[in-house]
């Protein structure tokens, strides 16, 4: 959640913000940001910490771990109509690459601003694909796997 | 339901730590932005 915070300023700067949600009530919320959070990032985490008490958001998302009582690992990229534009769902242990969310923030902005598509590993300036008739079986002709790196 | 891409993502309401305060907030509160929705499984815990 702090590498997130790390990032806040370009995140902000794409016109995305970022929800952070977990079973923690606010009162939770606010001891973890007050004792320890404002001790790794300056002023703490500057985005919401939602209370997903009881596990009712997690359920609508299908990330709530009935055993444990908690919200396992979800990520997900919702574009300005609300509509969802990506998943990620990692095991509780393993963290997430907060770079690749954002190469996909741009990427879906790409996507929506232009219609084209980005292929693998895409990054802003890299070559995007027209999709249409034109293109099938001719994506070898302009694209290759070692352009995803 | 289940969520998809490229169907709508689930509103909900719920109570948010906010800049030291405490609000209700709706999903649907920030249409007309990206939102990046993070589930994590705990305060306190290290990853």
């Amino acid at each position: 959640m702090t590498a997130v915070a790390a990032k806040y300023d370009e995140i902000k700067s794409l016109g995305a913000v970022v929800l952070a949600i977990s079973i923690d009530s606010p009162f939770t919320h606010k001891v973890w940001q007050e004792g320890e959070l404002s001790k790794m990032v300056p002023g703490g985490l500057p985005y919401p910490m939602l209370s997903d008490t009881g596990g009712r958001v997690g359920e609508l998302y299908d990330v709530y771990d009935e055993d444990n009582g908690v919200d396992i690992r979800g990520r997900f990229l919702i574009d300005p109509d609300g509509i969802l534009q990506a998943m990620e769902v990692l095991a509780p242990a393993v963290g997430r690459n907060v770079a690749e969310m954002i190469r996909q923030i741009k990427a879906c902005q790409f996507v929506r601003q232009t219609g084209e598509a980005t292929p693998a590993g895409w990054e802003p300036g890299k070559k995007s694909l027209q999709p249409g008739a034109e293109l099938v079986g001719k994506v070898c002709d302009i694209w290759s796997p070692d352009m995803a790196f | 339901m289940a969520v998809k891409v490229g169907k709508p993502a689930p509103d909900f309401e719920t109570n948010a730590y906010i800049n030291g305060e405490i609000k209700k907030v709706k999903l649907s509160d920030y249409k007309g932005q990206w939102v990046m929705l993070y589930f994590y499984p705990g305060d306190f815990t290290f990853v």
